[in-house]
């Protein structure tokens, strides 16, 4: 019997942690990542996550001690966002050249100052360059199965990377949902034998000096340290396959297929489309479905796997159509455009044809981007279709 | 790596030329007491300087490789060089010995020479002015002597680097079935962490982040636990790595009682990135970024007291340690690891610096140990199980603190108000743990 709960995102993620049977699980509480906090330690005091679980006292510790403890051999698991995730850039930072297979989930917001504990994606945007996967998710039921699978890509032996599935702070944390758990020994036999420290380890049975200086400007230190830097650079790329596989496998097992890349939605005969990224998606999709009916051949493309950027699906994707307006929850500050839509542009480089391409930020300290505002970004991305691109950035909810 | 064996030491600073040790042994060896049975000679100069003729106990003996007949050899379970019958006086044995610490009883025409009296000297017991001692530091070596060193041979530390001397001593005393975390400092620096794939160390080690040392050795303790393997978790952090910007994984790993041995190496400052300051750089020290010019003249504050505050935040044990006191260091290095079982132990071990505090490495023990003997670093330990702090080396009668200050180029600028001050300060920290210790 599939068993039917009802429950908002942030619990969501933690049944998706109870399922993934992680070893050791260290969180600090932090707004709005705050009752995903609660609910692993609740799960792991009624023995619903059989983790240990580690109050530390504060972020930058959380990540440390699940670097020891993966070191050590561990399935790990914790969550933050914000500033949370600021405090624990030092370690996180070091995660990916590490290898470490952690996962954390991100719950995404907004950056202060102003102060702002509200969504956005500010924080997960802000971090993207170090070597994270980054998965997006749209609905409750997708966190908790992305959840799962991301232990599958991160300890595949062809990406051993650490993966952050992000959920939009406010709407995906607290917004509540009905979500479908899935069998316990199903999702045993997906995830399989935990393989975490096979490669490096610290366990006085096999001595080694983990992560060792590398020596100099010159000689065999610089290129020791470009072969870390492309290892870890080909693991991304080899996620690619790996995140396809995973959720092709978990499709065929629950009957919930997710594109793991890039979503097209009603895109074949499209002849402009928006592009979103994680839990504005549903709203975005709504306003595709009422200008359809109103006789707009607009489509949708949703990004789910940003990091590694998916090149290739996107540009299959973007290649339908004739111009792109992107909607992004953060700021590039040095365009003065979304970042999303920075990354679009170099996938746009390389179209046969030059097509235009609208920037729109939106959704900031937790604004809602409503239909009618997704109805604007079509209009807009229609007249740049036509011939008539805004001059510059546009800002929802100013 | 072979024995090493106890032997008489003489303080020529000390003797006042009484005679008394040179009479018990002559009372000792003969009954008659007669100045020329005894097997020490006392040797004045013009000066009134005092000489002791004596036997060594040389480890290679040039006297037992020069007798003609094999007469002489050294006990392999004492280390006494002893004569037997097959002496035929020759006297080639006292014109070999460069301490004069042999010679021949003319009445029975056979070598004499000290024997240690079995373990414990007449001559020692008699010297009230402790100008003799028999040292049996050896006994140290014996006992871990062939106990292997788990560091790699040849790391690159500054010449009489302490931090060495701390970091073999203390591997090889917990052994190999340890996770060794050493953040960035002179001990990561050194290349025990080591350098382009190859390391120093014998134990896994990790070089974590300068901040979360203690945090990341729980992560791995705590799975390790999970899984139920028993393996000893032992940092050895700087000072900066732990009392300035690694203090907040240390203080919460306290907190919650996680179980490793947390080794603060206090060389009182940032020495391997140019002898910088640190909150445990004392007041009046010149560093880098404490230099002395016109208008200061060294740090302003005095350090902060980390030993105390970890005491307080309930650790299983706390100590402090000198490497110019090792036996002291190892007692405390055993009741560590015990107490790492149920909790943290935190040793703070005082470190000299040659480099970064500018006095030659040859002082580097007279350096640690004027610093104990002058009260600026008191040796104690508190154990949670008993709730009492004890002086574990005390000294009644310290001796004045410029015969450590001076020993050292960083106070050489030391004016009489800061002096004063220094030890003003050395004496609130002796009354405060005085008076945790009685309560």
């Amino acid at each position: 019997m599939i068993e039917k709960i009802v429950c908002d995102g942030n619990e969501a993620a933690a049944w998706g942690v109870s399922k993934a049977k992680p070893d050791m699980v260290a969180v600090y509480p932090i707004t709005p990542q705050s009752s995903l906090a609660e609910y692993v330690a609740q799960f792991v005091a009624d023995g619903v996550i059989e983790a240990d679980l580690m109050d530390v006292e504060g972020e930058h510790s959380v990540l440390s001690v699940l670097q020891g403890a993966c070191l050590a051999g561990a399935r790990t698991y914790t969550a933050t966002c914000g500033q949370g995730l600021a405090f624990m850039f030092e370690p996180y930072f070091r995660t990916p050249p590490l290898r470490l297979p952690i996962v954390m989930s991100l719950v995404t917001r907004d950056g202060i100052t102003p102060q702002c504990v509200w969504g956005g994606q500010q924080d997960a945007m802000t971090v993207k360059e170090v070597g994270w996967i980054q998965m997006y998710c749209e609905t409750n039921q997708e966190i908790l199965d992305t959840i799962i699978m991301a232990y599958r890509v991160a300890e595949d032996r062809n990406v051993m990377l650490p993966v952050n599935v992000c959920h939009d702070g406010n709407y995906q944390s607290y917004g509540v949902e009905q979500v479908l758990l899935p069998d316990q020994e199903m999702v045993n036999g997906f995830l399989g034998e935990k393989n975490t420290n096979w490669h490096v380890a610290l366990d006085p049975d096999k001595p080694m000096g983990v992560d060792p200086l590398t020596g100099g400007a010159g000689g065999v230190g610089p290129s020791r340290f470009v072969r870390y830097r492309k290892g870890t650079c080909n693991g991304m790329q080899n996620a690619l396959d790996v995140i396809s596989a995973a959720h092709d496998e978990w499709a065929a097992l629950t009957g919930r297929q997710y594109a793991p890349l890039v979503e097209e939605y009603l895109l074949d005969d499209a002849d402009y489309a928006i592009i979103t990224i994680g839990g504005m998606t549903g709203a975005g999709k709504d306003a595709v479905d009422e200008m359809r009916l109103a006789g707009e051949n607009v489509g949708l493309i949703k990004i789910k796997t940003f990091r590694p950027f998916p090149q290739a699906a996107l540009l299959d994707a973007v290649s339908k159509v004739g111009a792109v307006g992107v909607i992004d929850r953060a700021v590039n500050f040095g365009w003065g455009c979304g970042p999303v839509y920075q990354e679009v542009l170099g996938v746009l480089y390389r179209m046969e044809k030059k097509i235009p391409a609208v920037s729109f930020i939106g959704g900031l300290a937790g604004a809602d981007i409503t239909i009618n505002d997704f109805k604007n970004v079509i209009t807009t991305t229609k007249r740049a279709l036509n011939g008539d691109p805004p001059k510059s950035t546009i800002w929802i909810n100013e | 790596m072979g024995k090493s064996f106890a032997t008489l030491a003489f303080y020529p600073d000390k003797c006042d030329g009484c005679d008394e040790c040179v009479k018990a042994c002559a009372l000792v060896h003969d009954d008659s007491g007669a100045f020329e049975h005894s097997r020490i000679q006392l040797a004045k100069d013009e000066n009134k300087k005092f000489g002791l003729a004596l036997c060594r106990q040389c480890s290679e003996p040039e006297c037992v490789q020069n007798c003609p007949v094999g007469a002489l050899s050294k006990d392999p379970e004492t280390g006494v060089i002893t004569c037997d019958d097959t002496c035929v006086g020759c006297k080639i044995c006292t014109l070999s010995c460069s301490h004069a610490g042999i010679t021949i009883n003319e009445l029975t025409g056979r070598v004499m020479k000290c024997d240690l009296c079995g373990g414990d000297p007449a001559c020692v017991k008699v010297c009230d002015r402790n100008a003799l001692k028999l040292l049996k530091n050896s006994d140290l070596f014996n006992a871990w002597g062939n106990v292997e060193d788990l560091v790699a041979p040849g790391i690159s530390s500054c010449l009489g680097c302490n931090t060495e001397l701390l970091f073999r001593h203390s591997l090889r005393k917990i052994g190999s079935n340890t996770v060794l975390a050493i953040p960035p400092g002179c001990t990561a620096g050194v290349g025990a962490v080591g350098v382009n794939g190859v390391t120093a160390t014998k134990v896994p080690s990790f070089h974590p982040l300068l901040t979360n040392t203690a945090s990341m050795l729980a992560g791995i303790k705590r799975y390790y636990n999970r899984i139920g393997r028993d393996i000893t978790m032992m940092a050895f952090a700087g000072d900066g790595g732990t009392a300035d910007v690694g203090f907040q994984s240390l203080s919460g790993a306290a907190e919650r009682g996680e179980k490793m041995i947390y080794i603060c190496i206090d060389n009182e400052g940032y020495m391997n990135t140019g002898v910088q300051r640190s909150s445990t750089t004392p007041y009046g020290a010149w560093t880098s970024t404490t230099p002395v010019g016109s208008a200061l003249k060294g740090k302003t504050r005095d350090a902060k007291y980390l030993p105390i505050i970890m005491m307080m935040h309930n650790c299983e044990y706390v100590a402090t340690a000198s490497t110019a006191f090792m036996d002291d260091f190892y007692e405390k290095l055993d009741k560590a690891q015990e107490a790492s079982k149920k909790g943290m132990a935190y040793l703070h071990v005082f470190s000299p610096c040659p480099t970064g505090w500018r006095f030659p490495p040859e002082k580097l023990i007279e350096v640690g140990r004027k610093a104990v003997e002058s009260n600026i670093v008191p040796l104690w330990e508190y154990s949670n199980a008993t709730k009492r702090l004890e002086f574990t080396h005390p000294v009644d009668d310290p001796i004045p603190i410029t015969e450590y200050l001076f020993l050292i180029g960083k106070y050489k600028h030391l004016d009489a108000s800061q002096l004063e001050l220094i030890e003003e300060i050395r004496d609130r920290r002796i009354e405060m743990l005085d008076n945790i210790s009685k309560s």
